[in-house]
């Protein structure tokens, strides 16, 4: 049994996750409070993963990043990255594909605190970031502990966009899902078992520790 | 000396209304604003904090340029010296009371003056409660003690005592009135409660859709007749009652009771909950002195 | 509340106490004493318009002559309108100063008699007679 996918699979959801959390903390906090007229355009743009198949961003990755494309080139020419077929490009494109799982928990904590606790805090002479980190952050913790697992869940189970993206190449970006297709592919109904009761077995348990430590208040965000 | 001049077109409930005010302030008065709700007295105050933007005007505290709108001087809610209370109070519900406080110091004003402000408002046995575990009349001590740990220059007061009972409010305004003079503050405060105005304020600025309408001191505005009465009180009808040929008001006064015989006519023009004038000649009232037994 | 209104003649002063002189009409002439004076109440000034308030219950009914009485706000009126309840009866009485209204016991207008169309002497004692500056 290899466990290599599965390791690659984890190892890429806590980087995402954790990438995640620092860009999805200010586009919520953005989101939460402006009165701008671009909000709903950035809002669509954010929960477009939400309803697009997981193949058509995978695609347009594809081709945004293929060395063959403008933009492709220049980053491999000026930076180096190959994002297409490397974990680098996994990561990003899984980032973009899990934010509104960040993005929405985070807002609408933001939001449902008072207004007029974040403007106490403004009239105390605190400015926006130290209102953020000590006032509102902490206030909000369920919905940020929400956002990490729902990413955290979401980025293990990818499928097509790793599979447009980065392919199947071991070690690199052969993560647990890609692993199980290719083990039924190949009628390895054994293997294809022992990965996927592995993953079934470790995101019950973290979901599961979830609910139990946040009480009731996952509901109404997972329906 | 406050100069404020504001001009802001607001949406009320009937669509848009123009908010155009011009208040001087002295330094050390303490000013009410009444009127009804929604014509522009909670977004007066967010303005001279810097929570909302005026469209036109100016705000000058003490020669200190805070909002300019013709030389594009605008700062920002950090940088004004207001401590303010609001309505629903606006403690930071994961701290402790004298977390709150704390998280409102600076170093210039440093652990000393939280101290006495626990003292003051006596806070000392609450002090490492959360929000949440606090009766109203004791959150609406912690957010005053907190707004004024930075010793502001304006104390901006949004209805502070509407949502408590008569005696805890009766409580707390003497507080407020302790504090005002204390600290010499200039204080504006949102109220509603003729008899609290009565009480604290050196002057009422009535709004009506966004413009003053009448302002003076309460004596003269609420009771705009000179009368000669030297017995005088404000007070809230609780009932009405017709006996033979007269009628019999009951009217709160502060936290007591009090009944006045009136004339069925003038007992007609009366409904619960009205404000009223007790007045009376200074020669009818006896006076027994209370003593210990 | 009973309401006159007349002009102040003078004003009496000594320490923090005024006896106010008042003109209602050229022949009633009524008074009052106030916590107050000129310095402090700036409409105590000969000539200056007042209200003179006093209250229904606070009146004092006589017949005849009361010259032997102490009281000195005197008010000769016609009795226009009677209602006699149990405890207490009203009296609506018509003066030369205006009509006003007096609240009595039942039992003092049965043992003075009083009907409709009776010549009375109204009577408030000077300390019962508020002012309002008009």
């Amino acid at each position: 049994m290899n466990w290599e996918p599965l390791t690659l699979t984890f190892q890429l959801a806590l980087v995402v996750t954790l990438i995640l959390l620092l860009v999805a903390t200010p586009v919520a906090f953005w989101l939460s409070h402006t009165k701008s007229r671009f909000k709903p355009i950035i809002e669509t743009l954010v929960s477009m993963p939400l309803v697009l198949p997981p193949t058509v961003i995978g695609f347009y990755f594809l081709i945004a990043f293929s060395p063959n494309s403008g933009l492709g080139s220049w980053l491999n020419a000026v930076f180096g990255l190959k994002l297409v077929f490397s974990f680098t490009g996994l990561v990003i494109a899984s980032v973009i594909y899990s934010l509104p799982f960040m993005v929405h928990p985070l807002q609408s904590g933001l939001s449902s605190i008072s207004k007029s606790i974040t403007e106490a805090s403004y009239v105390m002479g605190k400015s926006k970031w130290q209102t953020l980190f000590k006032i509102q952050l902490p206030q909000i913790k369920p919905a940020i502990l929400t956002g990490i697992v729902l990413s955290f869940a979401h980025t293990v189970g990818e499928f097509g966009v790793v599979l447009m993206i980065g392919g199947n190449i071991p070690g690199r970006t052969k993560v647990a899902s890609i692993a199980i297709y290719d083990e039924v592919e190949a009628l390895n109904y054994d293997a294809a078992n022992y990965y996927s009761l592995i993953l079934f077995a470790i995101t019950f348990s973290i979901l599961l520790v979830v609910y139990l430590v946040n009480g009731n208040l996952l509901k109404g965000i997972i329906k | 000396m406050i100069q404020i001049d504001l001009n802001k077109k607001l949406q009320a409930a009937e669509g848009e209304m123009l908010l155009k005010l011009k208040i001087d302030i002295e330094k050390g008065e303490f000013v009410t604003l009444y009127g009804a709700s929604g014509v522009g007295k909670t977004s007066t105050l967010r303005m001279i904090s810097g929570l909302l933007n005026p469209d036109a005007g100016k705000i000058i505290v003490n020669d200190e340029v805070w909002f300019d709108q013709s030389k594009k001087i605008n700062l920002t809610p950090q940088k004004r010296k207001v401590g303010y209370v609001f309505q629903d109070y606006a403690l930071f519900p994961q701290m402790t009371v004298l977390e709150n406080l704390q998280f409102a110091q600076t170093k210039k004003y440093g652990a000393k003056a939280i101290t006495s402000l626990i003292e003051l408002m006596e806070l000392g046995q609450l002090q490492n409660r959360k929000p949440e575990t606090l009766s109203g009349g004791q959150k609406q001590r912690v957010a005053l003690a907190r707004a004024l740990v930075q010793q502001p220059e304006i104390l901006l007061l949004d209805e502070p005592l509407a949502a408590l009972d008569t005696t805890i409010r009766y409580k707390l305004q003497e507080y407020l009135k302790q504090i005002h003079s204390e600290f010499k503050l200039t204080t504006i405060l949102i109220s509603h409660d003729v008899s609290e105005i009565v009480k604290l304020a050196d002057r009422v600025i009535c709004l009506e859709d966004g413009k003053i309408i009448n302002q003076g001191t309460p004596e003269h505005v609420f009771i705009n007749q000179k009368l000669s009465g030297k017995f005088k009180f404000t007070g809230e009808v609780l009932k009405v009652s017709n006996e033979e040929l007269i009628s019999i008001v009951t009217v709160r006064i502060h936290t007591e009771v009090v009944k006045v015989v009136v004339q069925p006519e003038e007992a007609q023009n009366l409904d619960v909950g009205d404000k009223v004038l007790v007045v009376s000649k200074a020669f009818n009232p006896l006076l027994y002195k209370l003593r210990a037994r | 509340m009973n309401n006159f209104e007349g002009f102040i003649k003078t004003v009496h002063v000594n320490g923090n106490l005024s006896i106010v002189d008042i003109d209602v009409t050229s022949d009633i002439l009524m008074k009052a004493i106030v916590i107050d004076t000129p310095e402090t109440a700036s409409y105590l000034k000969s000539n200056a318009k007042v209200s003179i308030l006093f209250k229904e219950t606070e009146v004092i009914i006589g017949l005849g002559d009361q010259s032997g009485i102490s009281l000195q706000n005197k008010i000769p009126a016609i009795i226009t309108h009677l209602e006699i309840g149990n405890l207490l009866c009203k009296l609506d009485l018509k003066s030369d100063a205006g009509i006003f209204t007096a609240i009595i016991s039942a039992a003092a207008a049965v043992a003075l008699d009083l009907k409709v169309e009776d010549e009375v002497i109204a009577m408030i004692k000077l300390n019962e007679v508020m002012l309002r500056s008009l």
